[in-house]
């Protein structure tokens, strides 16, 4: 932030001329369209509805076993395997159903942060998977929060959809503090279908009250929680030296710090740390991660989405 | 402690009007750049371990603080610049006598001794309290102070690079009278005598020096050393046969081994004689050579050692002289005829004699350029333009008044150093008759009758000329018959062409040198052996000058340039062994003490080079961040 962007109508300036950027543009349609075309041939011969998601539930077919996790029913645990091994390994079943696909995107400050740039790409990403969504005739919602449900677009279905879901990503600004747990908490509560549906994070995870509240609460809801990480490479390096007094752009919070090369070191080794334990934290709990850099083209993460697992099944 | 800059008091206020400042300016934090960033728990995660140490952080901010304070407090007190109150207080006044005499010239310390007498003298200079001022003077035949009293080390130093070492002795008991009275009335007095110790007595003709109240220190340079030199020489022509003459010199070996020597004598350049000695320690050996010849002008006699290395004081292996000039001398006598006097003119093949009978006198006298007049029983009515000899003058026209006669005189009374009837026997002279002779006020009386009441023989000058007049006619006594005749004859005329037998060949140095001059001139100039030229001035018809510096010199007076020879010849600066002790005035000298070296006096230049060192290591400390 340069120096004369403290004066007030200088930062007004600079969000009018980002909400004035072309969001979604022609290109970025024929890149959705591409993806959409991707997706299809990676699952070629689905049928529409025919999604099956691995849930303990109440379907017919056995599909898998999984570890126990605290909060599984304990009725879908396979006693037969625990006789044996001695490990409590819960049956999975398949069962048809037509997904419910969440798109909740963190709108707090610090997705604005940095001249909007992560918000920018979250937009752009939740664009995405709500196109190859709604293109697969999936019901497809979009949420923006920060530390509570800011807005949401009810569930809707169709290709032809897609530019409402434009619309209402492109209102959304960054404001607010994140607190991922309570905004989900709300987004939970006013789910249709409680229990049901991917719902895919699309934050920086930047709570200071810890990553894991939200995502464990979408998780003992019963959804399917599926986490892009979106992450700035420029928070890792802040251009900031000397005497200087740092304050968080969310909650306001002041700390005097004199920054040297050796202290930006660990800072640096600070934020990968976090970012392990976030990678960490996803992997322990199998909820798939994608982490998200700005500087990866957007088209380029969907793909990597895909490949990754879970978003398409 | 005092301080010789700002007073203490103002020197206190600036401390704390400034040390306010600084402790103003910790108190109130510098205002911070405020940064924005996205995540602040990031850094609360760094910054926990540097929490654990914020009583450290507060220490060092402290210590940042008293490092401030103390570089102030450091600059405060060079502003008073600070002295040791005692330096102050007890200032000694020290005179440092620096021998710059021919033996200083020895090489027996590297590069020669009195180049260590020097950085010895720099080293006390160096060693100088606070309050102390010092004088340094050259001791040589005449002593010298290099400059005015004074603390300034750096003055003082430079004074010594002047110094150097002369071919003369060391006049020492001068030196010590200089220093006394440069030190009387002081009450820390201290007279330091860098030197090799051969100074002589601490005595001279006025009795020994008393140094009063002073301390006198000794600082030795030199070691034993070996040396054989030349220590007397002179040479002088004969009276009779001036194309020949006769050396007599001394040969001295001052150090502790037999010296195997080769004495050379050259003359005008070329060699003349040359001879082999064999010296025993301490051994002083004469040699005498007769009936010379060869030389017409310069003699210089030069020994050195038969295995071809140098001993430790070249100074005294050589020396100069320089035989009488050979000249004719013009000699017009006025006589009706006298045979004595003609055969005894005849002796000197160097003198041409013009003859003339008084009544050609004034044609003759009026005609030339005559070095001397010779006349027989004869008095001219006025004095001539030229030195002369009057036999029996009478008149009023004679240099002296002539008054009665005496029956039968006698030398009763003869100066016998005057040059006309040195080595004369004269007391036999029977003489028939003669005149007393009244001499003038200046006028020497040579030889007198009647108990030396009577002058019959007197020498003087009138109007710039030399005479000698004798009160009784020769032929009516024995005198022509003796030997002394023709001698006193010639003598006379020698010593008015200044050709007398007591000619020097050559001066020594350290004296003043009183060199007869022709002309009536008030200065004179002066070649020196090394080249160079000096204006002298010239008194009572003589140039007068102290030499310090052996060789061949030239002086021109006028349009008259005349040459003479000056010589070191001096055993005690030969004996160049350096002494132990040295004792003045009843008194043993003692040994350097109280001037400690590399210690400068200013307080102040310290007390900045500490500030100086404080605000590296503050400047180091802050970029490392050890003091934020």
């Amino acid at each position: 932030m340069g120096l004369l962007d403290v004066l007030p109508w200088r930062r007004e300036r600079k969000v009018v001329s980002a909400a004035k950027d072309e969001l979604f543009d022609d290109e970025f349609q024929r890149k959705l369209e591409y993806l959409s075309l991707v997706s299809r041939r990676v699952f070629a011969g689905r049928l529409r509805a025919e999604r099956r998601t691995k849930k303990s539930g109440s379907g017919v077919e056995f599909a898998d076993h999984r570890a126990y996790q605290p909060g599984d029913d304990f009725r879908y645990l396979d006693w037969n395997v625990y006789q044996r091994f001695e490990r409590l390994l819960v049956r999975l079943y398949e069962e048809e159903e037509d997904l419910a696909i969440y798109l909740v995107l963190d709108t707090s400050a610090s997705m604005g942060f940095g001249g909007g740039r992560k918000l920018r790409y979250g937009k752009k990403v939740a664009a995405a998977l709500a196109y190859v969504g709604l293109a697969n005739l999936d019901r497809v919602s979009v949420v923006t929060t920060s530390d509570r449900v800011m807005d949401r677009m009810p569930e809707t279905r169709g290709k032809a959809r897609i530019f409402k879901v434009f619309r209402f990503l492109r209102e959304a600004e960054a404001e607010g503090t994140t607190d991922l747990g309570d905004a989900l908490k709300t987004f939970v509560a006013q789910a249709q279908k409680k229990g049901r549906g991917l719902v895919v994070l699309v934050s920086d995870l930047y709570d200071p009250r810890g990553f894991e509240k939200g995502i464990n609460v979408l998780r003992y809801n019963k959804f399917d929680p599926f986490v892009v990480h979106v992450v700035d490479p420029g928070d890792a390096r802040p251009k900031v030296h000397g005497d200087v007094l740092v304050y968080d752009c969310e909650t306001g919070d002041e700390r005097e710090v004199t920054v040297t090369a050796k202290v930006l070191d660990r800072f640096a080794d600070a934020y990968s740390h976090y970012l392990a334990d976030v990678e960490r934290f996803c992997a322990t709990h199998q909820v798939p991660y994608v982490p998200a850099s700005i500087e990866v083209p957007f088209d380029d993460l969907i793909l990597r989405v895909f490949r990754r697992g879970g978003f398409l099944r | 402690m005092i301080f010789a800059g700002l007073p203490l008091a103002q020197l206190i206020a600036i401390f704390g009007a400034v040390g306010f400042g600084v402790l103003v300016l910790y108190v109130l934090k510098l205002r911070r750049r405020v940064v924005a960033v996205p995540f602040s728990p990031l850094w609360e995660r760094i910054l926990r371990d540097k929490e654990a140490t914020s009583l450290f952080s507060r220490l060092k901010r402290l210590l940042s603080l008293l490092l401030q304070l103390a570089l102030l407090a450091l600059l405060v007190v060079a502003l008073g610049d600070p002295r040791a109150a005692e330096s102050l207080i007890k200032g000694r006044t020290v005179v440092v006598l620096l021998d710059a005499s021919a033996s200083m010239q020895a090489t027996d310390v590297a590069p020669s001794r009195v180049a260590v007498a020097k950085d010895e003298v720099k080293k006390i200079v160096r060693g100088l309290g606070g309050a102390d001022r010092m004088l340094v003077a050259q001791m040589d035949a005449m002593v010298t102070p290099l400059g005015p009293l004074s603390g300034d080390a750096s003055a003082l130093e430079r004074e010594l690079d002047s110094v150097r070492a002369t071919d003369a002795r060391a006049d020492f008991p001068r030196a010590l009278r200089f220093a006394t009275d440069v030190l009387r009335g002081v009450d820390q007095g201290e007279i330091i005598v860098v030197s090799d110790g051969a100074l002589g007595p601490a005595s001279d003709a006025s009795g020994p020096v008393h140094l009063g109240s002073a301390r006198l220190t000794y600082v030795r340079v030199g070691k034993e050393a070996h040396n054989a030199g030349i220590t007397q020489f002179s040479v002088r022509r004969y009276p009779l046969d001036k194309s020949r003459y006769e050396v007599m010199l001394e040969v001295s070996n001052t150090g502790p081994d037999v010296e195997d020597v080769e004495l050379q004598l050259l003359g005008d350049g070329a060699l003349v004689d040359l001879t082999k000695l064999r010296l025993q320690p301490g051994e002083r050996l004469p040699r005498f050579y007769p009936q010379l010849s060869g030389a017409s002008r310069t003699l210089e006699a030069k020994i050195s050692r038969v295995d071809g290395t140098r001993d430790e004081l070249p100074a005294d292996d050589r020396a100069y002289a320089l035989l009488p000039a050979r000249r004719r001398a013009k000699v017009l006598v006025v006589t009706e005829g006298d045979t004595y006097l003609e055969a005894a003119l005849l002796l000197d093949e160097y003198l041409d004699v013009t003859d003339v009978a008084p009544k050609a006198y004034p044609q003759a006298i009026a005609k030339g350029d005559w070095d001397a007049v010779i006349f027989d029983r004869v008095t001219p009515a006025e004095l001539p333009k030229a030195h002369a000899l009057y036999l029996d003058p009478r008149g009023p026209g004679a240099p002296v008044k002539v008054e009665g006669e005496l029956k039968n005189p006698g030398f009763d009374k003869v100066d016998r150093k005057h040059p006309t009837v040195r080595f004369l026997g004269l007391d036999a002279v029977n003489i028939a008759a003669g005149h007393k002779l009244v001499p003038e006020s200046g006028d020497k009386v040579v030889g007198a009758s009647d108990g030396g009441a009577s002058p019959i023989l007197v020498a003087g000058v009138r109007s710039g000329y030399k005479f000698v007049a004798l009160g009784f006619d020769v032929t009516a006594s024995d005198l022509p018959l003796r030997v002394a005749w023709p001698l006193f004859v010639l003598d006379c005329i020698n010593w008015f062409t200044d050709e007398d037998a007591e000619y020097l060949s050559s001066f020594r140095t350290g004296d003043v040198w009183r060199i007869p001059v022709g002309s009536a001139v008030a200065q004179a100039t002066m070649k020196r052996p090394d080249g160079s030229t000096v204006s002298v001035p010239v008194h009572e018809g003589r140039a007068v000058l102290l030499g310090v510096d052996a060789g061949f010199y030239e002086l021109t007076a006028g349009q008259e340039t005349t040459s003479f020879a000056a010589n070191l010849l001096d055993a005690s600066e030969s004996a160049i062994s350096p002494q132990e002790h040295l004792a003045v005035d009843g008194r043993e000298a003692g040994a350097l003490a109280g001037f400690h070296l590399g210690v400068r006096r200013e307080i102040w230049i310290y007390l900045l080079l500490a500030a100086a060192l404080l605000t590296a290591i503050e400047w180091a400390t802050y970029h490392r961040r050890l003091t934020v």
